[in-house]
């Protein structure tokens, strides 16, 4: 399968700990993952997880809020105090304030229910690539932001603002796309690669549909200047971010 | 502002009634008690006639006759006029009651004028300020002397002094209604305010206050206000939480239908799990908007309207957009974007096409979508503003939803201080505007 060539899977497939209280999602979820090349343990309560989190190495949690006794936003804080493992938060409440609550408390992601296969899978592969390297007992910083030309990215909780302080909205494509450019600031990304870091978004894959993703971004990013300054053309190769890009 | 003679307020009503009071007890005291006043004011004046002409009669039969004319006018004084002679009397029967009376009781109070043929009348009218009252005597040796008095009191003058007295009573009429809108009136409207925003956000808490009657009516409201509210919530609370643990049996099957091998029944599936879902993410926005206020968040609306527009021609439907690449707005986020999605969503469900316009009209933004379909009847255009109306019976096409859409819309209108209008357009199709101020937009 494609997703297994990406370098960051190669070699021991991901460990991911899907906590759930409900029988059958959980099963459905292990299933979904294990096909996809993932290694899965499963927890249906708090307890139950943080037995796990001391018993093995994890990768990745999936933790859904409601679960029994325990609400997943405290069991999230309570992970956060000793580990920095990638959490996604799922969860039956799709509403932005909830959201926002979960990445505060310094979720990785939201994903809300009822999600299909394909979406969440690609979910937690983004995830993992944007925190690798950064799993280990050292705190890491909370909702890290990237700064690039004077705009702010939150990755987190997927906004865009810009030089003036306006949220700019932008698809799910659009922001993988941004996010794919901006891990290879003022590199060039040939149009396959870009099409493989945002394709569990696309409709339909296509080398054109790179390009409209690309002009509509651009379209967004024009207001407080020139969007082909800021994303570059190099013909016949693909697009370069032509900022440098901070960490803040 | 139309005059009414019924005034609609009750404070109005009030004064109206109280000034009614006055008026008749007004009426009524000036028919029975100033009757009675002018008539013994008359009286008075016709026994000091009496008395006068008692007088004059000794005095002029004294005289002798060549001298009498002259006597007489040394008798007069400025309001009596003493004359010797006959003079000319109207025949008692032609008047009035109290006239006609007059000459008996004259009698009885100056007993000397018995006998003596006393005749009475009243020239230039009993009411003007000329009129006089004139009484003539036989004397002794059977010629006349009348005397002509000015009638010092007339019904005018008690009438307007009566005046005097209204105008105390109404000034106290006004003062008692101000202290009746102290009393009653100031916890009747803030009633009356609560009453009104029943349904339309927080409970308003009214003050139990004032008299004894409007507290009890103030209790009961709150009391019945407080049971409503907490019958909203218990019910909301209870379709929100049976909307969301319904998500994860929908989760359950998304998963369960790309585990299918035959690829219509799993995108059919995947169909029906999207139609629920979008479902259950129309109640919960509808049921949302009640419950907790977001905050309003600065955002591009361009970017904004791109998006769904872009959402929308990827799914391989036809929607355009106009309109600036950029517009800063204060709004709140999920809501108006939700707003904005079933807007364009119902153009691309009954229209066929959503063509999106973003434009800034006076102190308005204005977001405006507009189909190629049959348009709303007019008629229908409050109708389908209502939760759960749908109008698919009149076009004819089965679409899944709630029919919460546009409620939906109309809500959020409302909260952002904007407005949602629909309008049909001349060339054809449904033109559909959310507008929002632009006044908070600094």
């Amino acid at each position: 399968m494609l997703e297994l060539q990406f370098d960051d899977l190669v070699a021991a497939p991901p460990v991911v700990l899907v906590v759930e209280d409900d029988p059958g999602l959980r099963t459905l979820l292990m299933r979904t993952l294990r096909e996809n090349g993932f290694h899965v343990l499963s927890a249906g309560s708090g307890p139950e997880m943080l037995r796990c989190l001391e018993g093995a190495h994890v990768d990745m949690i999936l933790l859904d809020v409601m679960l029994p006794g325990a609400n997943g936003f405290d069991l999230c804080r309570a992970v956060r105090q000793t580990s920095a493992v990638p959490i996604i938060i799922v969860s039956a409440r799709g509403d932005e304030a909830d959201r926002l609550v979960g990445l505060e408390l310094g979720a990785d992601d939201y994903v809300p229910k009822p999600f299909s296969a394909k979406e969440l899978i690609a979910r937690i592969r983004a995830t993992l690539r944007r925190t690798r390297g950064q799993v280990g007992p050292a705190a890491r910083p909370t909702r890290a932001q990237i700064a690039f030309a004077g705009w702010i990215v939150d990755p987190a909780a997927r906004e865009l603002v810009s030089p003036e302080g306006v949220s700019v909205e932008l698809s799910g494509a659009e922001f993988d796309l941004l996010l794919a450019l901006l891990s290879h600031p003022q590199r060039v990304i040939g149009r396959e690669r870009l099409l493989e870091l945002s394709r569990a978004r696309l409709a339909d894959a296509s080398d054109r549909s790179i390009d409209v993703l690309v002009s509509r971004l651009r379209r967004k990013l024009s207001g407080a200047g020139d969007g082909n300054a800021i994303i570059r053309t190099v013909r016949g190769v693909g697009y370069m971010l032509a900022h440098p890009v901070k960490r803040v | 502002m139309i005059w009414r003679p019924w005034p609609q307020g009750l404070i109005g009503r009030v004064i109206l009634v109280m000034m009614s009071a006055v008026l008749i007890e007004f009426t009524a005291s000036s028919l029975v008690f100033e009757r009675i006043d002018l008539n013994s004011s008359r009286a008075e004046q016709a026994h000091h006639l009496a008395e006068q002409l008692a007088v004059a009669s000794r005095i002029l039969g004294e005289t002798p006759e060549a001298r009498r004319p002259i006597v007489a006018r040394e008798l007069s004084s400025q309001t009596a006029t003493v004359q010797w002679g006959e003079g000319s009397f109207r025949p008692p029967e032609e008047q009035d009651g109290w006239l006609a009376r007059l000459p008996a009781d004259m009698e009885r109070w100056e007993p000397t004028l018995a006998g003596r043929d006393l005749r009475l009348d009243l020239l230039g009218g009993e009411a003007g300020p000329r009129g006089r009252l004139i009484a003539s005597m036989r004397m002794d040796d059977g010629s006349r002397v009348q005397i002509s008095t000015r009638i010092t009191t007339n019904p005018w003058e008690i009438f307007w002094s009566g005046l005097g007295s209204v105008a105390v009573l109404s000034a106290g009429v006004l003062l008692a209604a101000v202290l009746l809108v102290r009393i009653f009136g100031g916890p009747l409207r803030s009633l009356a305010e609560a009453a009104e925003s029943v349904g339309q956000g927080a409970p308003v808490h009214v003050r139990e206050e004032g008299a004894g009657d409007l507290r009890r009516v103030a209790r009961a409201f709150n009391a019945m206000q407080g049971r409503i509210t907490d019958l909203i919530t218990a019910r909301t609370h209870a379709l929100a939480a049976v909307s969301h643990d319904l998500r994860t049996p929908l989760a359950r099957l998304r998963l369960r239908a790309g585990l299918v091998s035959d690829a219509d029944t799993r995108e059919s599936l995947e169909r029906d799990v999207d139609e629920m879902s979008g479902m259950l993410d129309s109640l919960l926005a509808y049921l949302g908007g009640r419950q907790e206020a977001e905050a309003p968040r600065r955002i591009d609306l361009a970017a904004m309207c791109m998006t769904v527009v872009d959402a929308a021609v990827d799914a391989g439907e036809t929607a355009t957009y106009r309109g600036p690449e950029r517009l800063a707005a204060d709004i709140r986020v999920s809501a108006v974007k939700r707003a904005f999605e079933n807007l364009v969503q119902n153009a691309l469900i009954y229209g066929g096409r959503a063509d999106v316009s973003l434009l800034e009209a006076g102190d308005r933004i204005v977001l405006r979508v507009e189909d190629a379909g049959p348009g709303i009847p007019e008629a229908d255009h409050a109708r389908v503003r209502e939760a759960f109306e749908r109008l698919d019976g009149a076009r004819a096409r089965n679409t899944g939803g709630l029919g919460l859409g546009l409620s939906i819309v109309d809500r959020v209108a409302q909260q952002e201080g904007g407005e949602f209008i629909l309008a049909n357009r001349p060339t054809g199709g449904l033109r559909a505007e959310l507008r929002l101020p632009l006044a908070s937009q600094k």
